[in-house]
């Protein structure tokens, strides 16, 4: 049951971004009836599944605001700016409900959405009393309401109408007509308990109909004969009364009325004449075949798009065993005679394996929207704490990126969005004052290039104050008081641990811990981050992430006859030292001279006390990588081997994290290369900040 | 494990190091394979001989003979490495000859006298197999003395545990 609950869960996520991706284009004028239906597709997804799994809440809530979205989507409440307004807080209420279900949240007060919800439907009933309620069933692309996953049948558009208008008058008794099939205790049904669970609810049996039950001779005992007439108090919510219906057969009939309700609701009638014959006043679940095959008809295209739910550990599994094929592929290519080597079924081998090891690692990848898709709900929250108006622009959101990536840039990517509403963007009044427009602008971005993908969050807000932000520094005793220090790295010291420039902390940023989190995140995710600011037109970070987790582009170097992996994003250039170009500046220490810049220069096999033969510096290589922690550093390897792309092994995964090394990886052989953390390596060893560190030295 | 015991509900691989006879729970053996020179890491407590490519996994190999406090192994035509299961880890030992497996009830397990200082025992316990075939010199079976090994005590997370 766990299991479903949280494939129930995914499927609200995923319900809750279309709506949102939904609503937020209706917010932008889009209206179209495709727009529209999905936005209700996703809730009344939402709603089915929370009440399977007993969620009352939010099916309560969800039930809310599923009737507005009928009423706009059948054309009878026009979706204007402020009906979209509407239906954005509730969205933003229904999310809290899903977070609440899932226990991971407090239960959201819901009384001002529901009121707004309620007032949105009851002016549709002022104002356009008379619009034709049969609109809503012959206009085919309007009623795709099958987007059950649990297979509930979607009768709710007649259901909906019935109820939505209930919820302001007093309610009046439920009759309830139930006819369990012929054939309903074959099949495991008992309707007994249905009509005892009806009883607890406080429902009395009025009337027995056993005018179907045949003489005792012919009489099947396994079969159901009876029907019965059911009444409930209208205080009883209706959910819980199609609870009860949940699991009848499915040729049951059911029927659910309220009393009197033909002569109240006119405007009922012409949606009944298009329910089926048998159930001539308001159906529930009635579900002869033919019936179904109407429903077909009235629903509208559903999108081509197939998918298939996988375990992403199955995938990577799926993955292993390509990168093992793939190596093996190799491992047979050497071991073959140069003539069959020539054979074109090996190149052709080769060549397949390659593309099922692209295609797998392809699976991997989704579309970034899905991190980006909870950051307008983030901007309006946080515009209506501070006061501040904020537009959003977004930008390359169908860019692909590895879902490990996806899942891990959430956080980082929600602190940007924070920092920007709270220390980039002005107050209006500032801004209006600035000579900007009072409303500010974040621009959200993704785009790749080569192996790495660049998500900037940019603002036109204030830009960063580099005084203020050394003065802090200083008084945190982040850095010396007499340190220079160049634009650049002043920026960087926001992301130092412990540093907060906000002035009293807020709930919304200011803890000091936001960029240092940041700025963590995204390097464990073996990326950087980039600050750029102009003061008086705004802010952007950039986080230059990795394109997949699992692959990196490497440089096969060796020290001390070892081969070791050296990460191809940190290297920015090689040379064969001359003689007298790298220079000794203590017993210890070794500088570089690049074109006049000196770099310092380490030995890697000093820093992991590898003892081979000593070679004379200018029969080595010297590596320039480039670090967050240390800048330019000249790292001295052996030879070259190669430039390839690995699949990184992790080493903790049977042994335990060591300082220097960012995992393993299996090569063409078989046999394992080491892969270097460059951050590690040049970092020097037991610094513990290394801004104090980087302070210090200059 | 039940309370009732009866003979031979553990069985157990017993190979020698250091001319002792050592054995480890049948139930963690992964696989024993042909010693082949494992790729060395840097900065590691000597015992740990490198990494090696278990089926698109990385391995640690540990050279047991050290770990336990003897004289380092002698690579030989026999030696082999045993691929053993410790908790959610794997990690091969290296060991001089895998002798056999034996089967042994519980009971006949001797805890071991408590004489290492320092470190938590790495020895189970001590018990008494018969050798499977007879002495030259055709004399009674005395048997011989394996040292059961706990595993869980072997773990290398542990021993970085223990040295923090």
């Amino acid at each position: 049951m766990d299991d479903i609950q949280a494939i129930f869960f995914e499927e609200c996520a995923e319900g809750l971004a279309i709506a949102e991706q939904g609503l937020s284009a209706m917010q932008d004028g889009d209206v179209s009836a495709e727009t529209i239906a999905g936005v209700f597709r996703a809730v009344h997804s939402i709603k089915g599944g929370a009440g399977a799994f007993g969620h009352a809440e939010l099916t309560k809530f969800a039930h809310y605001f599923e009737n507005v979205l009928d009423e706009v989507r059948a054309g009878r409440i026009a979706p204007t700016a402020g009906v979209t307004r509407v239906m954005l807080s509730a969205f933003d209420v229904l999310t809290d409900h899903v977070a609440f279900a899932r226990g991971i949240a407090p239960a959201p007060a819901d009384a001002a959405a529901i009121a707004a919800l309620e007032a949105v439907l009851r002016d549709r009933g002022a104002e356009s009393e008379d619009s034709p309620a049969t609109v809503a069933i012959e206009e085919p692309a309007a009623a795709p309401v099958d987007d059950d996953p649990f297979g509930f049948e979607p009768v709710g558009v007649v259901l909906d109408d019935l109820d939505a208008p209930a919820i302001e008058e007093a309610p009046a008794a439920w009759t309830i007509v139930f006819a369990p099939s012929r054939g309903a205790m074959a099949n495991g049904a008992e309707p007994m308990l249905v009509v005892r669970e009806v009883e607890m609810m406080g429902g009395r049996i009025e009337s027995v109909d056993i005018s179907s039950l045949p003489s005792l001779r012919d009489m099947d005992p396994e079969q159901g004969y009876f029907s019965w007439t059911l009444s409930l108090p209208g205080t009883v919510t209706e959910e819980s009364i199609t609870e009860c219906f949940d699991f009848v057969a499915p040729d049951s009939k059911v029927e659910i009325s309220r009393a009197a309700s033909v002569e109240q609701r006119p405007e009922v009638a012409p949606v009944s004449t298009e329910a089926p014959p048998s159930a001539p006043r308001l159906s529930l679940v009635e579900t002869p075949p033919e019936d179904v095959a109407v429903k077909t008809v009235e629903r509208a295209p559903e999108p081509a798009a197939q998918n298939i739910r996988v375990d992403l550990v199955k995938l990577d599994l799926l993955l292993n065993l390509v990168g093992e094929l793939v190596i093996r592929n190799s491992i047979l290519a050497d071991r073959l005679s140069p003539a069959d080597q020539q054979r074109v079924e090996l190149p052709e081998l080769a060549r397949l394996t390659r593309q099922i090891q692209d295609n797998v690692m392809s699976l991997r990848a989704q579309p970034i929207r899905q991190a980006f898709s909870r950051v307008p709900r983030m901007l309006r929250d946080l515009a209506s704490e501070t006061g501040k108006q904020v537009t959003l622009e977004t930008i390359g959101e169908t860019t692909e990126v590895d879902k490990g990536v996806i899942e891990k840039i959430g956080d980082p990517l929600t602190h940007l969005i924070r920092n920007a509403v709270d220390h980039g963007i002005e107050t209006p009044e500032q801004r209006i004052a600035a000579g900007k427009p009072p409303q500010g602008t974040i621009r959200l971005s993704a785009e790749q290039k080569g192996a790495r993908i660049f998500v900037r969050v940019s603002d036109d807000g204030k830009g960063i104050d580099r005084a203020r932000v050394r003065a802090k520094a200083v008084e945190r005793g982040i850095i010396a008081a007499d340190v220079q220090m160049t634009d650049e790295e002043i920026d960087q010291l926001i992301c130092a641990p412990g540093f907060s420039t906000a002035e009293s902390i807020s709930n919304i940023s200011g803890r000091g811990v936001g960029m240092d989190v940041v700025r963590s995140n995204v390097e464990a995710l073996g990326g950087r981050v980039e600050i750029a600011s102009t003061p008086g037109e705004g802010t952007s970070f950039t986080m230059v992430l990795p394109l997949t987790l699992a692959i990196l582009d490497g440089m096969i170097v060796r020290l001390a006859g070892q081969r070791f992996v050296l990460p191809l994003a940190n290297v920015t250039e090689t040379v064969q030292p001359a003689p007298g170009q790298v220079k000794r500046t203590s017993p210890t220490t070794e500088v570089i001279d690049m074109r006049g810049q000196y770099f310092p220069v380490k030995r890697a096999t000093d820093i992991f006390e590898l003892h081979g033969a000593e070679r004379p510096i200018e029969d080595s290589l010297v590596v320039i990588v480039e670090s967050e922690s240390a800048g330019h550093v000249g790292l001295v390897v052996d030879t070259i081997d190669d430039r390839r792309e690995v699949v990184i092994k992790s080493l903790d995964q049977n042994l335990y994290p060591i300082r220097g090394l960012g995992g393993a990886t299996i090569l063409g052989d078989g046999s394992i290369a080491l892969i270097l953390d460059i951050e590690a390596l040049v970092a020097s060893p037991g610094s513990t900040s290394r801004f104090a560190l980087k302070g210090m030295a200059a | 494990m039940s309370s009732i015991e009866k003979h031979g509900d553990r069985k157990i691989v017993t190979f020698s190091l250091s001319h002792q006879t050592f054995g480890i729970d049948m139930q963690s053996l992964i696989e024993i394979r042909e010693w082949e020179e494992p790729t060395p890491l840097p900065t590691v407590p000597p015992f740990i001989k490198g990494v090696t490519n278990l089926r698109g996994n990385v391995v640690p190999v540990i050279g047991l003979a050290e770990r336990l406090g003897w004289e380092p192994s002698k690579i030989h035509a026999r030696s082999c490495v045993l691929v053993v299961q410790i908790g959610d880890k794997q990690a091969g030992f290296l060991v001089d000859e895998v002798s056999d497996i034996v089967a042994i009830g519980d009971q006949e397990i001797q805890p071991a006298p408590d004489v290492e200082i320092g470190e938590p025992s790495l020895i189970l316990g001590l018990v008494r197999v018969a050798s499977r075939t007879k002495d030259a010199s055709g004399a009674e079976d005395k048997g011989q003395m394996v040292l059961l090994l706990d595993l869980d005590a072997l773990s290398l997370t542990r021993h970085l545990d223990l040295a923090a």
